[in-house]
């Protein structure tokens, strides 16, 4: 006994894609970057995570890598990294003032001013960090 | 079963979106200035590595806060990349999609459990 829409059989609409879809279009291009920057994020957690490990294991490791870390090909790809980290954080706070809507009264606050809080928030709290870190 | 993204019966999806959108917003904070400091100013020496030595590590990582914060800084970015790449791999129309499911939440997960072991253990 079948119904319809039921059948095992039924008709999956399964568009042909070609790996290279993306290539076609600025904004498909800009897409995939932006999907790009969570690899780069993610290598770095897990580089980060490896650098925590060895500074458990004691000076010479964590010195070892740290010595890694300052070949010209290391500052490279972390040079990229960053580059798509803050390409991340860029697209990220476009979308999310383009979800949050925040109301007060009548008054709708623009999402260009959304962005621009959460990207000033974002400076105040790196500018922290890094004073924190470098112990200032 | 095709092996596709059903977004309507999918009951766990809430969940794993949840964790992709907490950790976009470490990702988005908190991400660049590590990646600054760790792979550009230290090795580029724009700072004293004497401020950023081992020493000064082992100072840092021994407060019970920086320990939190690392490991919120640590896991949860991975659980946005993996939903990220996940999603990525089916528009690159790399299927079926339950293996790579499984794969980049697993990598999340155990990278999550290494991080804790790391910060309450080890260091």
């Amino acid at each position: 006994m079948s119904h319809p829409g039921t059948s095992t059989s039924s008709k999956v609409y399964r568009p042909e894609m070609s790996a290279t879809w993306w290539l076609k279009s600025r904004s498909y291009f800009l897409f995939m970057m932006r999907e790009l920057s969570s690899v780069f994020i993610a290598l770095f957690v897990l580089v980060y995570l490896y650098e925590l490990f060895l500074l458990s294991k004691g000076p010479e490791a964590y010195g070892d890598l740290r010595e890694s870390l300052s070949r010209p090909g290391a500052v490279a790809l972390y040079g990229v990294a960053f580059l798509f980290a803050v390409y991340h954080t860029v697209t990220w706070f476009q979308a999310a003032s383009k979800i949050q809507v925040l109301r007060l009264g009548d008054w709708t606050m623009p999402g260009w001013m959304m962005l621009a809080g959460a990207l000033g928030a974002w400076i105040v709290i790196s500018a922290a960090v890094a004073a924190y870190f470098l112990g200032a | 079963m095709n092996g596709g993204v059903n977004y309507r019966r999918d009951t766990k999806e809430p969940f794993w979106w949840g964790m992709f959108s907490a950790g976009g917003v470490v990702a988005a904070l908190l991400v660049p200035i590590h990646i600054l400091l760790d792979g550009l100013a230290i090795p580029l020496a724009w700072i004293d590595p004497g401020d950023v030595g081992y020493g000064r590590m082992q100072a840092l990582t021994g407060s019970p806060l920086v320990r939190g914060y690392l490991f919120v800084l640590l896991a949860m970015p991975l659980f946005h990349a993996a939903h990220r790449i996940r999603f990525t791999l089916y528009e690159l129309g790399i299927r079926p999609h339950m293996p790579v499911a499984v794969l980049c939440y697993g990598v999340a997960l155990a990278g999550t459990a290494a991080s804790a072991w790391l910060l309450l253990v080890l260091l």
